[in-house]
């Protein structure tokens, strides 16, 4: 009988996982950033029950939780398993604030990607081994990272131009081993055209 | 048949009269819509309360060819350039209406990313409160906005719009003017200066026969 509690055992003795005593449900394990990726490893191909699914990934900041000891960020990544309905753990790695870098999963997951995009542009932790880690949900003019406590909530940034996403477009396709036989006028990479009409201040 | 025609069909009516007859029956939206104030523009607009009863027949797409910028939702600061822009595109004369909460004033997201107020970005007409605002109060706003186009007047905008050129020709006129009379006074003094010199000519000639 293969219960998640066995994979806990496991977790802690290849990967050097430990339990995280504050979570609510006892699904969550914290392991340091080297182990992650193995760890995650284990968890999608030969853990004995698979967790297929990564259902998200979310970045904390410490900074005003009470009671807290330890590095100021983690984030936590949340499987599920479809095999076994209802399976779920979580892994969580504390990130320190001298050295904001977490190890990449989106070679395993692919769904990883944007999230760690996401977090990377709320919380400003690097992925390593990332292929694209660009801002996802803010503009590329923003300064900071928003859901840092520190970030004053209602300090607003203006965007002064939109993006301008067909160079990155053609460079992705070209990259992918398209080419680029003829464009329209009224996509025109020059960037005078592109930038009248928005917001100047 | 032709015989009816050939007659002469005149109207009279003032030239803002007609324009602004014209331009109230035929509001033509186009929706910027980006959150649940849409989907309340889009019950407006089909069977039940029906906006195409007051002229808004259709829902254009494509800025150029609509008359009523509808923003419906909430606007972020990575959206706003995007809007700016749609604004810019749209032919004149164009009216905006912001719809809801987000739109006005941001509603109730006090935060980093959401613009407080399309009116920072470009003018608005019409504004409609409500979270979303109901298809009446979308109704009342066009009332609204029908009314405000009926106040205009499209000869004194043209006045406006034309007073800088008119300007620029009058200033050119004058210029030319001033040029054309210093020509005028260097010929004319050119000329009596050719007379003199023939007078002085003839007056010797005359000597040397005298002689």
């Amino acid at each position: 009988m293969n219960t998640v509690e066995d994979i806990f055992s496991v977790l802690e003795e290849k990967f050097g996982a430990k339990r995280d005593t504050q979570d609510k449900w006892g699904v969550a394990a914290i392991v340091s950033a080297a182990y992650l990726h193995n760890a995650a490893l284990f968890l999608k191909e030969s853990a004995a029950i698979k967790f297929e699914m990564l259902v998200d990934i979310a970045g904390i900041d410490y900074l005003t939780y009470p009671n807290h000891e330890g590095p100021r960020f983690a984030v936590s990544y949340a499987f599920k398993s479809m095999s076994v309905p209802g399976a779920r753990i979580r892994l969580k790695v504390l990130v320190g604030e001298a050295d904001l870098k977490v190890p990449t999963i989106s070679d395993l997951f692919a769904n990883a990607n944007w999230y760690e995009r996401e977090v990377f542009d709320q919380f400003g932790i690097v992925f390593t081994g990332h292929p694209d880690l660009r801002r996802l949900l803010n503009h590329v003019e923003f300064v900071g990272h928003p859901l840092r406590k520190d970030y004053p909530a209602q300090k607003r940034q203006w965007l002064s131009t939109n993006d301008y996403l067909l160079p990155a477009l053609e460079k992705r396709l070209e990259d992918l081993g398209y080419r680029v036989v003829q464009r329209s006028k009224e996509v025109g990479t020059n960037d005078n055209e592109y930038l009248e009409g928005s917001i100047k201040e | 048949m032709t015989a009816e025609a050939d007659k002469p069909n005149i109207i009279t009516a003032s030239l803002d009269f007609l324009v602004n007859w014209g331009r109230t029956n035929s509001l033509w939206p186009f929706p910027y819509g980006t959150a649940c104030c849409a989907i309340e523009f889009m019950s407006t607009e089909v069977g039940r309360y029906d906006l195409s009863r007051i002229g808004s027949e259709y829902v254009r797409f494509t800025p150029r060819q609509s008359d009523v910028l509808l923003v419906a939702g909430t606007i972020t600061y990575k959206q706003a350039p995007i809007l700016k822009r749609i604004y810019e595109q749209m032919a004149e004369p164009r009216w905006v209406i912001a719809m809801g909460a987000c739109a006005c004033s941001g509603g109730f997201y006090d935060c980093y990313c959401t613009v407080p107020g399309i009116d920072h970005i470009i003018p608005v007409d019409v504004y409609i409160g409500g979270c979303p605002s109901r298809p009446e109060a979308f109704f009342d706003a066009m009332f609204d906005l029908q009314k405000k186009i009926k106040d205009e007047s499209y000869m004194k905008q043209r006045a406006e719009r034309v007073k800088d050129q008119l300007e620029m020709i009058k200033a050119k006129t004058a210029e030319a003017k001033a040029a054309a009379k210093d020509f005028a006074r260097e010929k004319v003094v050119d000329i009596k200066d050719f007379m003199t010199s023939k007078e002085q000519e003839l007056v010797k000639k005359a000597q040397f026969w005298k002689e």
